[in-house]
């Protein structure tokens, strides 16, 4: 298809009349739109390392045995809630809340200390969910529209199925009585920026649900067989495997670190 | 077929017939790193040198991301350094914060 393309090409790259990238125009837009994203994930970075550091540093609980039995009550001792109403001891530093027990909770699996477990099946979920996605790009490359089709399909459930894990997540740390205004953890701006930076990068893997749910529905017309390439394919790829490293750093910083 | 090439200014990739092996490679190596941050999460101590760990760990992710899933590695010179370059003035950014981060902590608490 493209050899007659090709031999029209002139043969100096930076020469003008063609792409000096060899990129197809809208892919070239992805990745300086990606590279403008990254500079807003950066800034609420950039935020909340800077507001870690001014706060005392969190204690490691590794003591607490993986997977027993705990309340919240018995978990308050670790904390220095930072509500109106209750003020700290003089002396005492709001230290921020080690990650690991403020999320340690797995659905049916209440009152036991998980720490780190839900988290990590997110993870993985989402990575799983790349990797459907960049094989139906493959099969893009192939124009193979029922393989497109059925890994935008696993896409797609991958997607959704770490909003709802998001969801649930936020469920449980907004009925233990965070918000952006409390936080019985620790300083309020531990709440206030996982519910930003979290909520910033669901709303994305939103955006790319909704865009996966769309170039699917095309695949599945038959708009980019007739069309005889499959770059919407890459292009929405490029935008979810974005959203997929993000969470990488997201995890790091505010997790594990 | 003419109606086909919409934009003529450049050559498409040919499909790959090694992509596929690449791509589940690259997904047991993510798989893998996430487990060795597991481990390292309960077996080290936290500190700075886990910390460095953690982020030099999601330095490799992000390449096996960027570099297979986006399939920067098969691009042009040009764009990886488009895109890469800003990416290291972000990462001096964030060093820089923290120190701040720091200098605020000794103005609060000390």
């Amino acid at each position: 298809m493209s050899h007659e393309a090709e031999s029209k090409l002139p043969t100096k790259l930076w020469g003008g009349g063609r792409s000096p990238f060899n990129l197809e125009y809208g892919k070239l837009m992805m990745w300086i739109f990606l590279l403008s994203d990254a500079f807003t994930f950066s800034g609420l970075l950039i935020a909340y390392g800077s507001t870690r550091y001014s706060f005392p540093a969190a204690e490691n609980h590794a003591s607490i045995p993986f997977g027993s039995h705990i309340e919240m009550e018995e978990l308050h001792q670790y904390f220095t809630p930072s509500t109106p109403g209750a003020e700290l001891a003089p002396g005492v530093q709001p230290h921020w809340p080690s990650p690991e027990l403020v999320f340690n909770h797995f659905p049916f699996l209440h009152g036991h200390h998980l720490p780190l477990l839900f988290v990590s099946l997110m993870t993985f979920i989402l990575i799983f969910s790349s990797v459907t996605m960049v094989l139906a790009v493959e099969a893009g490359h192939r124009n193979d529209r029922k393989t497109v089709a059925k890994f935008m399909y696993w896409t797609i459930a991958g997607g959704i199925a770490f909003l709802s894990c998001q969801a649930w997540e936020w469920t449980q740390f907004i009925t233990a009585g965070a918000n952006l205004k409390d936080n019985p953890f620790g300083p309020v701006a531990f709440a206030d920026l996982f519910f930003i930076v979290t909520g910033f990068h669901g709303f994305h893997v939103l955006s790319g649900v909704v865009l996966n749910i769309v170039i699917t529905s095309n695949v599945l017309k038959g708009t980019y067989e007739k069309r005889g390439h499959y770059d919407m394919v890459e292009k929405v790829g490029l935008y979810w495997h974005f959203v997929d490293l993000v969470w990488v750093f997201v995890f790091t910083f505010y997790y594990l670190i | 077929m003419s109606s086909s090439v919409d934009f003529p200014e450049f050559e498409r990739h040919a499909p790959d017939p090694e992509a596929k092996k690449d791509i589940w490679k690259t997904f047991w190596i993510l798989f893998g790193l996430t487990v060795v941050d597991l481990a390292f999460y309960f077996y080290i101590p936290s500190g700075m040198t886990r910390n460095v760990i953690f982020i030099l760990l999601g330095i490799i992710k992000a390449y096996f991301i960027v570099g297979t899933f986006m399939h920067m590695k098969h691009e042009k010179t040009a764009i990886m350094l488009m895109i890469i370059v800003p990416v290291i003035f972000i990462m001096a950014l964030i060093t820089t914060a923290l120190y701040e981060g720091y200098y605020l902590f000794n103005l609060h608490w000390k």
